[in-house]
């Protein structure tokens, strides 16, 4: 059982932002409450983004957390199953301007014996919005990613960002970010294979090194990262008016911006393009990793994201691994290798090619949330929309927006970025 | 082939700006002719784009600084330059605190229209945005297709009401049919209609005024015998009437409309700086 509630119209924004922002990176987030606050995480279906916002506890009016124990389920009482909530959270946050001025208090429950989570809003005049949405048990993903370990490291004001990216046109896909210790520079990319890469107006930004809080250049470099998917970051981290720090590395490593703040700490990982050079990436055989070893870490052939469940899942004893495609096809072809072991998940999607746009287009093999292989059905049931609609698991990509959607003039749609399941 | 130009002074910026921003809601492609004096918009009567034509002139002295330019050859000091003004009015618009825009003509993986906007910056220098424009260069055989059109032998020649008033008047319309018809006579009168099966709608405007033109033919002080209540007519596409009116931003000083009847309107809206003609071809 959880409960937490928010009061001020100032927090409840940089909360519905940070929905927003997670919205950017897919269709679907694991809302997982733990003792210490509330911790959203989202990964978008090719593996190439992965967010996650935490909340501590003193960000909310009131946090309550206690863990309850099934006894319905298996002999072992489980820890609080993380919850998987999809896009049909995003309309209770949908207008942001709305929030700000009608909605006073922001309740928020959930109770894990009919897997419901409540989030009820206290408007003005005495209305009272409430949406119960029912949420699948899910382990959540998150990327292990070394900020300490990158050579690269830029702070600057959220202004500062937004006043950079407002240059580029909101269907830029793609920016570079190059540094060397004398100056950064942010420019439009254009991938040399579309077609009108010669008529497309290309963009470029110079700054100087003093115009960051913090600036550290430990090796030149290039990395090219989707802007698309950081939209969403921009506006929240204004809300937060907090600093935003960028860690980085050379091409093909990830990216990461993050906002550590006294009551909330977000960051979002961006794969990076890696520079086409490098593709002879040898094939390497898919590794066990024990829970007990050191987290395998960026070597210059791997250009992936690693992702591991954050605790213990009731897992199976036996160690799986799932065979890649055939190695005969190298060029625009992942495998996903997904290996479990006694104590943790790790899938590491490996690339061949090191170009990321092809991971973004091609299939996933196994729905990343799916861990114990029970299906379950997707209820969902808002009182304030008074409809009801039973969707199998896999169908989510049939979502309910046929359900009254509130205009937005504040945010782009979310993106589609879809597996072909 | 060169050209260099830089605007130093807000306002300066905020016109041009403006001026593109116009082009850009008219036409997809354009071509931007550069003289030593004057630049051109100019957007010619093809059939891609309807039987529309523009043509915008500024005096170069009234917005840049500094404006070099040396043409294909020295007896054709001129550039003939095809761009897609969408493209420009993105780089000018978020230059609109600059110290200063730089535009010139570069060579990069094709030729370009490269705008560089110094910004102020939090630091001792400042920022740089570069924009690369993509610009097709027009060979001198093909300039004889942009050169200015002649005013047409119209049959009224009227001042046009209020633009604000006349565009919430054509946008309410538009939802009802694609075409409109404007008729005016030289008593100041014009009215805007439009005819469906369920229904018709007029609007009327008095008093607008006729700008006394004078013919080269005939002396200003003959008599003309002209039926001052006869109505000269057109019928034109609804969408290109409101794409000039929803693009001006600022009211021209002076806003007329030559019409020949059943043939072709012809819109000329001057600023203290721009001109800008307009024709639409009338609909059969």
């Amino acid at each position: 059982l959880t409960e937490c509630k928010l009061h001020l119209s100032s927090f409840l924004l940089v909360f519905g932002r940070a929905i927003h922002a997670i919205a950017r990176i897919s269709d679907e987030f694991c809302f997982d409450p733990v003792e210490k606050g509330l911790a959203l995480r989202s990964v978008n279906s090719s593996r190439s983004a992965c967010a996650y916002v935490f909340f501590s506890s003193m960000f909310f009016q009131h946090y309550c957390w206690a863990a309850v124990s099934e006894s319905c389920q298996k002999e072992k009482p489980l820890p609080l199953p993380c919850k998987l909530i999809i896009k049909s959270v995003l309309p209770v946050f949908r207008c942001i301007n709305m929030l700000e001025r009608n909605v006073e208090k922001c309740n928020i429950y959930t109770n894990s014996n009919d897997h419901h989570i409540t989030f009820q809003l206290i408007c003005k005049h005495g209305v009272v919005k409430t949406h119960n949405l029912t949420f699948q048990e899910c382990d959540p993903l998150q990327a292990v990613f070394a900020k300490h370990m990158c050579p690269n490291v830029l702070k600057l004001q959220s202004r500062l960002l937004a006043d950079i990216m407002i240059h580029f046109p909101m269907s830029q896909e793609e920016v570079t970010l190059a540094v060397t210790p004398m100056k950064v520079c942010f420019r439009s990319y254009a991938d040399e294979d579309t077609a009108d890469y010669s008529k497309a107006m290309h963009t470029e930004i110079q700054l100087n090194p003093d115009e960051f809080d913090y600036f550290q250049v430990g090796v030149d470099s290039e990395v090219t990262f989707c802007l698309k998917e950081l939209r969403g970051l921009l506006a929240f981290s204004e809300a937060t008016s907090s600093p935003v720090s960028i860690h980085f590395d050379v091409s093909g490593k990830p990216i990461a911006f993050s906002i550590d703040d006294m009551v909330l700490e977000a960051s979002f990982i961006l794969a990076t393009l890696s520079v086409i050079g490098d593709e002879a990436a040898p094939e390497q055989p898919p590794r066990v990793s024990q829970h007990q070893e050191s987290k395998p870490h960026w070597n210059g052939n791997s250009h992936n994201m690693e992702l591991a469940a954050p605790r213990s899942p009731l897992a199976k004893q036996e160690t799986k691994i799932i065979p890649k495609m055939s190695n005969g096809d190298c060029t625009g072809i992942e495998g996903a290798t997904i290996i479990e072991t006694n104590d943790c998940a790790t899938r590491e999607l490996r690339s061949t090619h090191s170009d990321y746009h092809k991971v973004r287009k091609l299939q996933s093999h196994l729905p990343y949330f799916s861990k114990q292989g029970n299906k379950a059905f997707q209820l969902f049931h808002s009182l304030f929309f008074g409809a009801i609609s039973f969707k199998e698991k896999d169908a989510i990509n049939d979502t309910l927006h046929s359900l009254a959607t509130a205009s937005d003039t504040e945010e782009d749609s979310v993106p589609t970025q879809r597996s072909q399941v | 082939m060169r050209f260099r130009a830089k605007i130093v002074d807000l306002a300066c910026l905020n016109h041009f700006s403006r001026v593109v921003n116009t082009m850009a809601r008219l036409a997809k492609m354009c071509t931007l002719r550069l003289a030593v004096d004057k630049l051109y918009f100019i957007l010619s009567d093809k059939v891609d784009n309807g039987g529309v034509s523009v043509w915008c002139e500024l005096c170069q002295g009234n917005f840049f600084d500094e404006f070099q330019m040396e043409g294909v050859a020295a007896e054709h000091n001129e550039i003939y330059l095809e761009l897609v003004p969408e493209n420009l009015s993105r780089a000018l618009k978020t230059a609109q605190n600059a110290k200063t825009v730089k535009i010139k003509l570069t060579n990069k993986h094709c030729p370009c229209l490269t705008v560089s906007v110094e910004l102020p910056s939090l630091s001792s220098t400042s920022r740089i945005v570069t924009h690369d424009i993509p610009v097709g260069v027009i060979p001198r055989r093909l300039w004889r297709d942009f050169r200015e059109p002649s005013v047409p032998d119209f049959d009224v020649s009227i001042y046009l009401p209020v633009l604000k008033t006349m565009k919430s008047v054509v946008e309410r319309m538009k939802n009802l049919s694609n075409c409109i018809v404007i008729e005016a006579n030289l008593s100041g009168e014009m009215n805007l209609k439009i005819e469906t099966d369920l229904v018709s709608v007029t609007t009327h405007f008095k008093d607008l005024g006729n700008p006394p033109w004078v013919s080269d033919d005939e002396s200003p002080s003959s008599a003309q015998v002209k039926d001052l209540e006869n109505m000269a007519e057109a019928r034109i596409d609804i969408k290109k009437l409101l794409q000039l009116l929803a693009g001006q931003q600022v009211n021209p000083t002076k806003a007329l409309c030559n019409i020949v009847s059943r043939r072709i309107v012809h819109f000329i809206l001057l600023h203290e700086d721009v001109s800008l003609q307009y024709f639409i071809p009338a609909l059969a």
